[in-house]
């Protein structure tokens, strides 16, 4: 994979931010494809351990959204 | 988190946190795209600080 | 049985079966160019050929016709066999070296060389098409002549009667030999042609036997009677003999079947207009003037051309394209059809957009208009990207000639734009927006059943009965009621839905029958089998993302045991396919990558279910929505994304385990907030229906919004037919109305919903099912056009109550004047108010009825009279009633000066600015939500950046909110008039009804759970949870520590993260189950 190219881990809220990832895909928007999605049922299942475990395993970074 | 991942040495940039509701396709687009960048601009090298596993002999 | 050894392999075939037939159920390829399973073999391509050791020597024998015996020894891969083969192939290429079929079997035997003299035949007089013909009972060609000279024919090469003209040689020609074209130049006069497929509007053909389209319900075949051969002259039957389970029957008469029913419901459609008929536009001259159907299959992944937009004359990629609006709408000159269609601008407004995404920025598209017509929710919006952002042109003028250019490709227009100029300008397609109406036979019916028409030959019906036509207990829904889109047709029918159940109510539950339960397999403890289906969604995702790449890579993936793709999974064929692979493969995990879990889940899951799989053993991972739409310029990051993401769910798949699902008794109890016409409405369905219902209005008075209005469209009076309707709720024994009465507090779910009113200082709680909310929306107050410095200024409201009033003003008025959009379709409420278009023509016909000679004027920026409502449109102009249309950047002046009104405008033929001296403003204001965040966060439930509330699907599920057991209606969904309303209320009681009939319902199984040895009873969990679903238990071994109710959890996990035990699990989003997916990220690294 090109050293460029960053992976980022991202906790979207299944009602929130996976909505609003889907309405994008629906508007035919684009952005760089570059996230991970993990589907959490709220952001509320969050713990710090996927954070640091998300970085441990490489990801350039951890985006989490509700 | 964002204090104790800058004690480790990482970036503050590697973790982002954001609200967006299921209506805005548009900020998501923005966000991703934004933070997208923003981890771009970072050394690449840097994340291996954590990537490390310590060695067990 | 017979016993024989087929490539060392020991197998067996009945008596009487050739070679071919049992390497085919052994899975033996075998080469062939003339063999069919319905026909008897001829053995005349010689491909076939293998080798035979008869048990003292070998010779070559064609698999197709050669009968198996005891003991034969075959082989189809020996060096002999593939040579002699190879041999035939060379010959049969050297005869027809420009045949693909020929070319790619000798491609695959190696051959690259010719050794022998090259023909230019396209024939390989394997004979296939004189046994079908014979099969076909035409007995129309054979192979004539001898030696060199044979060939197929018809007798003496004459045309013949004995064709028949089905096509069948053609169809199976293997080389392409016999064409349509040929048949019917040289053979028959019948003219041949393909069957017109009606779902590609005849872009495509289809079979005899055929399903009209991949998503259909049934998804079973039908034989067309009209076209079969068997029914022409009693021979084929080929399908019967491929049909494995008999299912064919060719004897099957039509039956007449009586059915004893209670209520009918007419949802019968409508048919597009057939623009043939007008010449001017060339429709039925030119290839390359298309209707918006004909380019919606262009447009579409299943259509003609797989969604690659070409025109039609010469399938180049066109560079202009052009919407002619209105064909067969708003004409009564040219056609019958003076209403307008009502969907058109928008599905233009569609094709535009999407056009441009498939071919690319650089198509340039045109809409020509007369008034761009966008009322629907979120519609505006969409027509402002399109403009603003996709760069799509509209055009304010009808084109009055269209001259082909000579090539016969591209076609000249010639139109004259606002300004006066005449541009010509050239096209490489047009694309008619064609009107709907209802053909004849829909009239038949009509008359048959004693209903009555429109003038646009629509149901007849009245506003305040939307559903229900002319004749009781006869109710319709969709087109036929009048021109609508989706969302409007799907209230439509979920209101003639409620109209019937209302009427139905005694007879509730009399017939019904129980589902066969699927026993449910206990894979507990077994190895994980995964099965993983990737989904093309037709061009959607396999346009992006190389999906065959990602379903070989998931094949490489640890427990996964079966890997496919398919061009639809959410088709009702590929369901069934991939519930006899679960059974089948026993797989006890399944990964489906395609869409959206939010909308498709639970389809997967009710595969899961009929495969007898608990339905959590289960993963979608979205390379849609998710992906292939949003990195379509990426292909090759979309792919790796796509395999990171299956990697992901399969990981965590592995993990899950199946769950229970928590019975749940529904409260039978509704509660219905809003005592508009929306909320009347529901509360009388509901209570008609049989249950309790509370109705909860925050004013002292019911009737809402519509207290203040005069006529509707169709000149009902409304302050009469809204007395009437509260008083018929205030009499209904099921119905508790709640005046003054505010919600202040809800607790609870679907099912056991515990809420708060509260009135001056009394509170009491109310249980109830479910909730419905139709709390409607407000006139906006104008800040505008001198609103407030002159009395005779006025909202549209206001004088609707002077009308009601008989107010003695009206009778003094010698000029009035409507503004159009007052606070509408600007950037801060970009979106149309719906209703305001067709209200100002009302009053301004009312004025003029009161007082022929008063001049009124409209002033407007597209005038919405969708529907039949378009009717009033030209009724006014009619009547004298004048229309000045303004632009956004150019709106009228209105100034109050000395108890006059002036008005300035810039009429738009003119370009002039003109000055009204007038006696009467009334302003068309826009409705604005209220935007209740309180009552959202109660329901917890969406609102759009307007303001109104989001329903559940905008399309599909309009009159119900995503929050099981919430509904939906009326104008806190989007403006909208009182028929409408009416029907959505209709609409909202019957949804609810689906709940409230059913005595239990079951809960989600991903709920969070306590594992009491773990537990240290800290109390965080009790602390934190929003829905108060943890407890410290009371009784039993675990007494002191914390429980999780299950019908109070949401799986919000919340207490998850919160617990430091670590005692707490989400089920099916575990700890584990999340690691399981961050560690498959390192593989992506």
């Amino acid at each position: 994979m090109a050293e460029n190219e960053p992976k980022i881990l991202s906790f979207l809220c299944n009602w929130c931010s996976y909505g609003a990832a889907d309405l994008a895909g629906v508007s035919r928007m684009e952005y760089p494809p570059n996230i991970r999605v993990i589907r959490i049922p709220c952001t509320g299942r969050m713990s710090p351990k996927f954070i640091l475990a998300g970085l441990r395993q490489g990801a350039d970074a951890v985006w989490v959204s509700g | 988190m964002k204090n104790l991942l800058e004690h480790t040495g990482l970036e503050p940039g590697r973790l982002h946190f954001s609200w967006i509701s299921s209506a805005e396709s548009t900020k998501f687009v923005d966000v991703v795209t934004k933070i997208t960048d923003e981890v771009k601009a970072l050394d690449p090298a840097n994340k291996k600080y954590v990537k490390t596993e310590p060695k067990v002999d | 049985m017979i016993t024989f050894k087929l490539n060392g392999q020991t197998v067996q075939g009945e008596e009487g079966q050739y070679i071919i037939h049992v390497a085919e159920k052994y899975g033996v390829d075998i080469p062939t160019l003339c063999n069919h399973k319905a026909l008897e073999p001829a053995g005349m391509c010689r491909v076939c050929t293998v080798e035979l050791f008869d048990g003292r020597r070998s010779r070559f024998v064609t698999a197709c016709n050669y009968p198996i015996w005891e003991g034969m020894e075959v082989t189809t891969d020996s060096k002999l066999a593939v040579d002699g083969r190879k041999l035939i192939i060379e010959m049969l290429l050297a005869r027809c070296p420009d045949v693909p079929a020929v070319q790619k079997m000798a491609k695959d035997y190696g051959i690259t060389e010719l050794r022998f003299k090259k023909g230019d035949d396209t024939c390989i007089l394997c004979g296939l098409c004189t046994r079908v013909c014979e099969k076909m009972g035409a007995k129309a060609i054979s192979l004539t002549g001898r030696g060199v000279d044979m060939k197929v024919d018809t007798p003496y090469h004459l045309f013949t009667d004995a064709c028949i003209g089905c096509g069948a040689c053609a169809s199976l020609c293997p080389t392409g030999h016999i064409t349509l074209d040929k048949i019917n130049s040289q053979h028959t006069q019948l003219n041949t042609q393909l069957i017109p497929s009606e779902y590609d509007m005849g872009l495509k053909g289809r079979k005899p036997v055929y399903v009209p389209y991949a998503q259909a319900v049934p998804n079973t075949p039908a034989i067309d009677r009209d076209v079969c051969v068997h029914f022409k002259t009693g021979g084929c039957q080929i399908c019967t003999e491929f049909c494995g389970v008999n299912a064919i029957d060719h004897t099957m008469e039509d039956e007449i079947v009586e059915v004893e029913v209670g209520s009918i419901i007419l949802a019968p459609g409508f048919k597009p207009f057939d623009p043939s008929q007008f010449d001017a536009y060339g429709y039925s001259k030119h290839p390359n003037v298309i209707t918006s159907m004909e380019m919606e299959r262009y447009l579409s992944a299943s259509g003609p051309t797989a969604g690659h937009l070409v025109r039609p004359s010469d399938h180049q990629e066109p560079k202009k394209v052009a919407w002619f609006q209105c064909v067969g709408s708003r004409d009564s000159n040219r056609c019958d059809n003076s209403y307008c269609s009502s969907v058109c601008c928008m599905y233009a407004i569609k094709e535009a957009t999407i056009a441009k995404e498939h071919a690319g920025d650089d198509l340039d598209c045109a809409i020509f208009f007369m008034d761009m017509r966008t009322p629907g929710k979120e519609f505006e919006r969409f027509y402002d990207t399109a403009k603003e952002k996709h760069g799509v042109r509209f055009v304010r003028s009808r084109v009055h000639t269209i001259d082909p250019l000579p090539n016969g490709n591209e076609l000249s227009l010639r139109y004259v734009t606002e300004d006066g100029k005449t541009i010509v300008e050239e096209f490489d397609m047009i694309v008619l927006s064609i009107g709907l109406e209802t053909p004849p036979e829909l009239v038949d019916l009509a008359n048959r059943l004693d209903i009555d028409l429109t003038p646009g030959n629509f149901a007849k019906t009245e506003s305040f009965n939307p559903v229900a036509t002319s004749r009781e207990g006869i109710f319709v829904c969709g087109a036929f009621q009048g021109p609508k889109d989706i969302p409007q047709s799907v209230i439509d029918a979920s209101a003639a839905a409620a109209a019937a159940g209302e009427m139905l109510t005694s007879a509730r539950n009399t017939l019904t029958q129980s589902k066969e339960v699927i026993p449910e397999t206990n894979v507990v403890g077994e190895r994980p089998k995964i099965g993983v289906f990737v989904c093309k969604c037709g061009s959607n995702i396999a346009g992006v993302v190389d999906v065959p790449a990602v379903r070989d890579y998931a094949a490489s993936l640890p427990y996964v045991e079966f890997v496919t793709d398919s061009m639809y999974s959410c088709s009702q064929d590929t369901q069934e396919t991939m519930a006899q692979i679960i059974k089948q493969k026993n797989l006890n995990r399944v990964v489906v990558a395609a869409c959206t879990p939010k909308t498709h889940e639970p389809l997967f899951q009710e595969t899961l279910i009929n495969a007898g799989l608990n339905k959590y053993l289960f993963e979608m991972t979205n390379i849609r929505n998710h992906d292939s739409w949003v990195h379509k310029n990426n292909p090759e990051m979309a792919t790796e994304k796509a395999k990171d993401l299956v990697r992901m769910a399969v990981a965590k798949v592995a993990l899950m385990e199946p769950l229970i699902e928590t019975e749940l008794t529904v409260n039978q109890t509704a509660m219905v907030i809003g005592g508009g016409i929306a909320g009347l409405t529901t509360a009388q369905s509901l209570a008609n229906q049989g249950y309790e219902t509370h109705l909860i209005e925050q004013n002292d008075n019911l009737g809402g919004q519509a207290v203040n209005l005069f006529h509707t469209a169709q000149g009902d009076n409304i302050q009469e037919k809204l007395s009437e309707l509260i008083t018929s709720v205030k009499k209904n024994d099921n119905v508790k109305v709640h005046l003054n009465t505010k919600l202040t507090n809800v607790d609870g779910f679907v099912g056991s919903f515990k809420s708060t009113l509260t009135s001056g200082d009394n509170s009491e709680e109310l249980e109830h099912g479910i909730a419905v909310l139709a709390t409607g929306a407000a006139p906006y107050t104008p800040t505008e056009y001198s609103y407030g410095k002159n009395p005779n200024i006025l909202t549209a409201i206001e004088l609707d109550r002077k009308l009601i009033a008989d107010d003695p003003m009206l009778s003094k008025l010698d000029s009035a004047l409507f503004i159009q959009c007052v606070g509408s379709r600007e950037p801060e409420r970009m979106y149309c108010s719906r209703v305001c278009c067709t209200h100002s023509i009302e009053n301004a016909l009312e004025l003029k009825k009161r007082n022929p000679d008063m001049n009124v004027y409209i002033v407007y920026r597209d005038i919405r009279t969708y529907g039949e409502k378009e009717y009033l449109y030209r009724e006014a102009r009619e009547k004298g009633i004048i229309f000045i249309r303004y632009a956004l950047d150019n709106k009228p002046v209105v100034t109050a000066k000395d108890g006059s009104i002036t008005v300035t405008v810039t009429d738009h033929v003119l370009g002039r600015p003109m000055e009204l001296t007038v006696d009467l403003v009334s302003l068309a204001t826009a409705i604005v939500p209220y935007r209740d965040e309180k009552l959202a966060n109660f329901f917890k439930v969406p609102m759009n950046e307007d303001g109104f509330f989001i329903e559940k699907h905008a399309k599909l599920g309009p009159s119900e909110f995503a929050t099981d057991g919430t509904f939906l209606c009326g104008m806190a969904h989007y403006p909208k008039p009182i028929d409408e309303s009416i029907a959505q209320a209709k609409a909202a009681a019957s949804r609810a009804v689906t709940l409230l009939s059913q005595k239990t319902i079951f809960s989600s199984g991903t709920i969070a759970e306590v594992e009491p040895m773990k537990c240290a009873a800290c109390g965080v969990c009790v602390s934190v949870c929003p829905y108060s679903a943890p407890s410290f238990s009371t009784e039993g071994r675990f007494a002191g520590k914390a429980e999780i109710n299950p019908v109070l959890c949401k799986g919000c996990g919340l207490c998850v993260a919160s617990c430091r035990s670590g005692a707490i699990h989400l089920k099916g989003f575990d700890t584990d189950q999340i690691f399981s997916q961050i560690f498959e990220l390192e593989k992506a690294i």
